[in-house]
């Protein structure tokens, strides 16, 4: 698997520090955990963060602060690991990060196009979900106005920023014209986090829109 | 680039060492491991065999400053106190995942404390549940091959190697405005550069930041 498109690096480095909405966050996550590239720059972003824990000025503990902390460990000394959550057959081969959250029921929005919304754990400004497309399913013609950032899991899709595999990342704003045809051979699967208002005209927001409930 | 493993170990034990003696004598705070090696021979005694003198090292020296990054980064005074307290506990009960081959122990320290500033941040919207992409980097994978093993240590000397290269400035520029997320006429006054300049000289330091991890050809 060749990775062609990335994420710019600011959107790399604000991921790296803890910046991104949350569905942001997970569409880089899980870019980043398909592509070499992009991982080593935001541990050099967390490397950076790490030396800047270093030289932070410290602010001294409040008292009994320590003591408190080893009576809590003494309570309970381990933790678990967040456990994945079980998902059904229709999504295997889901990026490991995907895993632990939990994906609500698949609607059909669209012949051939239906989307399953992730739950996130807060009430950040966007919404992710996975987009299915059947083979060759070309997308109405729209321009963007929100922003959107999409990582592709399977399948493929090309619009004039060129072709769109496995782990290709594409970001989308108002300054593209598109019209995305998905790839023949199998369906194309893709996370996709918007950001905005409820009125979306994301990349594929405009048709999908009067399906997806926000 | 070869860092021998032989080589580690060797500087492991004369790190630990040097770490007991110096926390025997240890006057105040300042006085503290160096090497990014020696916290990680400190992490490792928690997990081995719940070392608590090994754990108050860590959390003298990283519970403050974790909270004085806190702060800085905007947090209030009782946020940053209890994602520093926090942070320390997960270096505890997570010691045993830390591997000393990622980019070293205050990385993922800071990794840890970023994700507990977010899930803060989630909880005061609506009870939420725990970043599980926290720090995967992090982790030892022990089902890696060899091969994977040895890719990933490559991976550490390079990044350790190309934020080592940044001028002081360019890392300044980049941990300013990401990781304090302070606002650009600071930075701008810390680089000594004029207010309109500060984006174009971020955007240089992300773009040498990536040549600098470019794999050798």
């Amino acid at each position: 698997m060749t990775i062609a498109h990335h994420p710019p690096e600011e959107l790399l480095a604000a991921f790296a520090a803890g910046k991104l909405d949350e569905g942001e966050h997970l569409v880089i996550a899980v870019h980043a955990s398909q592509c070499p590239a992009c991982r080593c720059f935001v541990r050099a972003v967390e490397t950076i963060g790490g030396a800047a824990i270093e030289s932070a000025k410290p602010y001294a503990m409040s008292k009994g602060a320590f003591e408190a902390l080893m009576a809590q460990i003494d309570q309970s000394p381990k933790t678990q690991m967040p456990q994945p959550v079980h998902h059904d057959a229709d999504e295997d081969g889901l990026p490991e990060i995907l895993r632990h959250y939990r994906i609500g029921p698949r609607r059909r929005i669209a012949p051939g196009v239906s989307l399953r919304p992730i739950e996130l754990p807060g009430t950040g400004k966007s919404r992710a979900f996975l987009l299915k497309s059947g083979p060759g399913t070309r997308m109405l013609e729209h321009t963007h106005s929100g922003v959107e950032l999409t990582c592709v899991l399977k399948g493929s899709f090309s619009h004039v920023g060129g072709r769109f595999g496995p782990g290709d990342f594409d970001f989308g704003d108002e300054s593209l014209d598109h019209q995305p045809l998905v790839g023949d051979g199998e369906p194309c699967v893709c996370l996709v986090a918007m950001t905005g208002d409820l009125r979306m005209n994301g990349f594929f927001g405009r048709l999908i829109s009067p399906f997806i409930r926000l | 680039m070869t860092r021998g493993s032989q080589a580690v170990t060797k500087s492991i034990g004369s790190a630990i060492r040097g770490t007991f003696r110096s926390a025997k004598l240890r006057t105040n705070d300042n006085e503290r491991p160096k090497a990014k090696v020696e916290w990680a021979e400190l992490i490792g005694r928690i997990a081995t065999h719940g070392d608590r003198d090994a754990f108050r090292l860590l959390f003298v020296h990283f519970a403050p400053r974790v909270k004085g990054l806190m702060l800085k980064a905007g947090a209030s005074g009782e946020e940053a106190e209890e994602i520093a307290q926090d942070t320390l506990l997960a270096v505890w009960r997570k010691a045993a995942q830390f591997d000393p081959a990622s980019a070293g122990a205050p990385a993922w320290i800071f990794t840890i404390a970023r994700n507990l500033r977010i899930d803060a941040v989630r909880r005061s919207a609506r009870a939420g549940f725990a970043v599980p992409d926290a720090e995967l980097e992090y982790l030892a994978h022990p089902a890696d091959s060899p091969e994977t093993q040895i890719s990933r240590r490559q991976d550490t000397a390079r990044i350790a190697d190309a934020v080592a290269l940044l001028s002081s400035d360019q890392s300044a520029a980049i941990r300013m405005s990401f990781v304090e997320d302070r606002p650009h006429a600071e930075i701008a006054e810390a680089l000594r550069i004029p207010l309109g300049t500060v984006k174009s000289r971020i955007r240089l330091a992300m773009n040498r930041l990536k040549f600098l991890l470019e794999e050798p050809k």
